[in-house]
C-alpha cells in the first residue's frame, strides 16, 4: 500500500478529481496549504497580474518574492500497483509547463482500516 | 528521501522557514493544524482549550540533510516550555515533478 501526496496548484483541483474519477479512484483527501518550491516563491504563480513596478519597488526595499503560494494539497492511499497509473494521470493534467505545477511524493503505508467494517489492508480501501 | 514533519508554533513557523531558507532549503509546505500533546491542551482560568492552534512543516530532503533540517527545527523552535512540538520522519520512496515528470527533488 503507498500514500501518493501530491501538492498541485488550487485551480487544477477539479480537473484531477475528474481524471481520478476516471480511472476508478474517487476516494482522496484534499488540504489547502501553503508552500514554496526551488524557486522561493514568485509572484507571478497567483493568475493575478501584481504591477511590475509594485513587484520592483518591494524588491529594492529588500522585500522578496511572495514567503508562500496557496497550494492543494492531494492525499490518496492506493494499491502497489495502481501507483503508476495515478501517478501519470496526475501528471498528465497538471502540466502546464510552468514553474509551480508542483511535485508527487510516494510513501510506503503499513496498514489501513476502514473505520465503519472494521476491515484492513487492501479491501479497506478498494 | 526523508519527509519530514514539524509541528511547530504558529510564532517559530517564521523563523524556522527563514533558518531553513539561509541554509538552503527552500522547498516546504506548510499547513496550519489543531492538536494536543501529552498535557492535553492548556487550561487558562477557568477556560480549558483542548486543542491548540499550531503550524505543521513538511519538508523532503535526502537522507544526509536529514539530521541537519532537524537540528535547524529543534534550534529555531526552541522556546524550552511545554508546546514547541514534535518532529517526525517518514520514508518517501519517489519524488517526481510534475512540470516535467522528472523523478527525484
Amino acid at each position: 500500500m503507498k500514500e501518493i501526496i501530491a501538492i498541485i496548484r488550487p485551480k487544477k483541483i477539479e480537473h484531477t478529481k475528474d481524471a481520478l474519477d476516471e480511472l476508478g479512484f474517487p476516494s482522496v483527501t484534499a488540504i489547502p496549504v501553503l508552500g514554496r518550491g526551488n524557486q522561493r516563491g514568485i509572484a507571478g504563480e497567483l493568475g493575478i497580474d501584481i504591477r511590475p513596478d509594485a513587484v520592483a519597488q518591494g524588491r529594492s526595499a529588500g522585500m522578496k518574492d511572495m514567503k508562500y503560494i496557496p497550494k492543494r494539497l492531494l492525499s490518496l492511499i492506493v494499491c502497489d500497483e495502481d501507483v503508476d497509473e495515478i501517478v501519470e494521470a496526475i501528471i498528465k493534467v497538471n502540466q502546464t509547463d510552468q514553474i509551480g505545477d508542483g511535485k508527487i511524493f510516494i510513501c510506503p503505508v503499513d496498514d489501513a482500516i476502514r473505520v465503519r467494517t472494521d476491515e484492513q489492508g487492501d479491501s479497506a480501501i478498494k | 528521501m526523508k519527509m519530514i514533519r514539524a509541528i511547530v508554533r504558529p510564532e517559530a513557523a517564521d523563523a524556522v522557514t527563514e533558518g531553513l531558507e539561509e541554509a538552503g532549503f527552500f522547498s516546504l509546505t506548510k499547513i496550519n493544524v489543531f492538536g494536543r500533546g501529552k498535557q492535553k491542551g492548556i487550561t487558562v482560568g477557568a477556560t480549558h482549550y483542548d486543542e491548540l492552534s499550531k503550524i505543521m512543516i513538511m519538508i523532503v530532503v535526502e537522507d544526509p540533510s536529514v539530521d541537519q533540517v532537524i537540528k535547524l527545527i529543534k534550534y529555531k523552535a526552541y522556546t524550552g516550555n511545554y508546546g514547541d512540538g514534535k518532529i517526525f520522519i517518514t520514508n518517501v520512496e519517489k519524488a517526481i515533478t510534475v512540470r516535467t515528470g522528472e523523478k527525484g527533488l
